[in-house]
């Protein structure tokens, strides 16, 4: 049986590369990080979502700077309760981004089936993760940060045009605050990626996740408040928080203290998705 | 080489895989057929180490897919053509591949070539026909230049053309020496591609035999008989231990015996013999032959196929 292709020749199908099989170099843990940052580079997604979010950081919180400050200068006020706050009052929704970035780093291999391919290239699925978080850390927090100190520079600049006490770096916590909600938005990004993994399905990641911060918390604090007053002081999302605060207030966590809870909780969701992913049926 | 060991896989209560046991030589293309469900993609999925075996092992060139050092480069797959993010570009995709298994980026553009995609490659893979996606799929596959090759249902999606690329690029692939495994439930593409087939059907193995063998065990028993007075024919080659069958346009189908038997006995009896004609099988036949106890769902329409064409009913 001859099979030749009748009309303009596909090239010829016989592999003609002079490289050698089998003996070529091992992939290692570098090449995977190298795959994953190319996978996020080459998909509109990732930019978009960040450019969301950076609307949201800086864009949002400056609007809500100005409609605060000329409200209350309006009112004749001579003092912002928490100039601060204020100022990164975008950051709220602007994690919720990051979360959705997180979690569609991996879900987004599952919805499209890409995920086969990726565990074919590289069949040790633990690192597979490893790369994709490494890959999400980095990514996450320098974007973060930007659009932190980017925010802050803007919103005291809206702040300083009117006559109220404003903020700046060189008072106490300042620095640690701006800093914190790029760290914060970097851990809440790694919780998405957790949940993407556990679940592989990009909506019930993200249900899970706005349940998470914003909807179980206040469920929680219906509970007998010896119970809900833990659960609050310990929650995650809440206590990673204090990072963001300028005084520790009433609460027990340090600021540190905090941010040390809340990445404690990203290590084991992501101990718990990695043994999930090496262990289930892809 | 490809080896299975009483590889079993459950599903809940479905037994998807059942102590499955074959191998795939080096050299040949080896088709891997059965009817819708009876557990290739699971067995070639146990093979990639996308899903764990319950029971047994299915080992590439005597390593677990997982314990290979370097895979892409050992064994390329296709499993499911679009399995690749329809928001990228085709060569971006196959640059991704290239980075995780450390494959020159140069190669991409090798197997670009090879497929037939340069042109679209900078575009957005989901904007492929299923023709090219399948194509692209290749090119994936062969990015590290394995050995071992794996195919399911290759030329789904295909047109005539593509159909036969697919065919002569497996051919070619397996001149080379390479393994090439090949899943399809097209008997009539199995029948011009491999050269060797593993049958399996509700997860067992029904048949591990070359082509030839395959078509040989299940057609040469049947003999057509066309003769005037084929009716003084029937007892005497009933008693000679074959089944008669006749014909609505008058002749007789003989199961059993040879057809030089049939001629001796005609000779014997007087009879003029107008056609005596030995019926092959095709691989077709002989699937449906093989399988009919074994597919997952039946279809409900009065004939059975198979019962009509007289290889059909020749039992090997």
């Amino acid at each position: 049986m001859t099979a030749t292709a009748p009309r303009p020749a596909p090239p010829s199908p016989v592999p003609t590369s002079s490289w050698g099989p089998v003996a070529g170099p091992v992939p290692t843990l570098a090449d995977t990080i190298r795959a994953e940052w190319a996978k996020l580079r080459t998909l509109r997604s990732a930019p978009v979502t960040l450019a969301v979010a950076a609307l949201l950081v800086v864009g949002l919180s400056a609007l809500i700077s100005f409609a605060v400050a000329q409200n209350h200068q309006r009112a004749g006020a001579d003092a912002l309760a928490h100039p601060l706050h204020i100022i990164q009052a975008g950051w709220e929704l602007g994690l919720l981004a990051f979360m959705v970035l997180g979690v569609l780093v991996v879900s987004n291999e599952y919805s499209s089936g890409l995920i086969s391919a990726t565990l074919m290239s590289t069949p040790k699925r633990a690192r597979v993760l490893a790369a994709k978080v490494i890959v999400f850390t980095l990514t996450a927090f320098v974007a973060g940060e930007v659009m932190s100190f980017a925010d802050f520079f803007i919103g005291h600049a809206i702040i300083a045009a009117y006559p109220f006490p404003d903020p700046w770096v060189t008072d106490p916590n300042v620095v640690r605050s701006v800093v914190g909600w790029g760290i914060v938005a970097t851990l809440g990004g790694l919780i998405g990626l957790g949940a993407g993994t556990l679940l592989r399905h990009t909506a019930g990641a993200i249900a899970s996740c706005v349940g998470f911060i914003f909807i179980l918390p206040g469920v929680l604090s219906a509970l007998p408040s010896s119970w809900s007053n833990p659960i609050e002081e310990y929650w995650p999302t809440n206590a990673g928080a204090r990072l963001t605060e300028l005084t520790q207030g009433p609460h027990t966590l340090t600021a540190w203290w905090g941010a040390g809870d809340l990445l404690a909780f990203v290590v084991v969701l992501l101990g718990v998705a990695g043994t999930l992913l090496v262990r289930r049926d892809s | 080489m490809i080896e299975v060991r009483n590889l079993t896989k459950r599903f809940g209560a479905k037994l998807a895989v059942n102590d499955l046991s074959f191998d795939v030589q080096p050299g040949v293309v080896t088709g891997f057929l059965g009817p819708n469900g009876a557990g290739k993609t699971t067995t070639l999925r146990l093979l990639l180490g996308l899903a764990h075996p319950d029971h047994g092992t299915a080992t590439i060139n005597g390593h677990r897919y997982h314990d290979l050092r370097s895979p892409m480069r050992e064994v390329g797959a296709v499993l499911d053509a679009r399995a690749y993010h329809p928001g990228r570009r085709a060569r971006d995709h196959l640059l991704v591949l290239a980075a995780a298994g450390r494959i020159p980026r140069r190669r991409v553009d090798e197997v670009l070539a090879l497929v037939g995609l340069e042109d679209v490659a900078n575009r957005r893979a989901g904007t492929f026909s299923l023709g090219m996606a399948q194509r692209l799929g290749i090119a994936a596959a062969l990015l590290g230049d394995p050995p071992v090759l794996l195919f399911d249902e290759p030329v789904n999606g295909l047109d005539p053309e593509g159909i036969i690329w697919a065919r002569t690029l497996m051919q070619a692939l397996a001149a080379q020496g390479r393994t090439v495994f090949v899943s399809s439930h097209l008997m009539s593409e199995m029948a011009l591609t491999a050269s060797h087939v593993i049958v399996i059907g509700r997860g067992r193995l029904i048949k591990d035999s070359s082509v030839d063998d395959l078509v040989k065990a299940s057609s040469g028993k049947v003999v057509r008989l066309r003769a005037p007075r084929a009716d003084a024919l029937g007892s005497r080659l009933q008693a000679a231990g074959a089944t008669v069958e006749a014909n609505a346009d008058g002749s007789l189908l003989v199961h059993g015996l040879e057809a030089a038997t049939v001629g001796d006995i005609a000779f014997q009896a007087g009879v003029a013999v107008h056609e005596l004609s030995p019926l092959e099988a095709s691989l077709e036949e002989a699937f449906m032959e093989l399988t009919r106890e074994d597919v997952e769902f039946h279809a409900r329409a009065a004939s059975p196929v198979g019962a009509a064409s007289p290889a059909g009913a020749a039992r090997p």
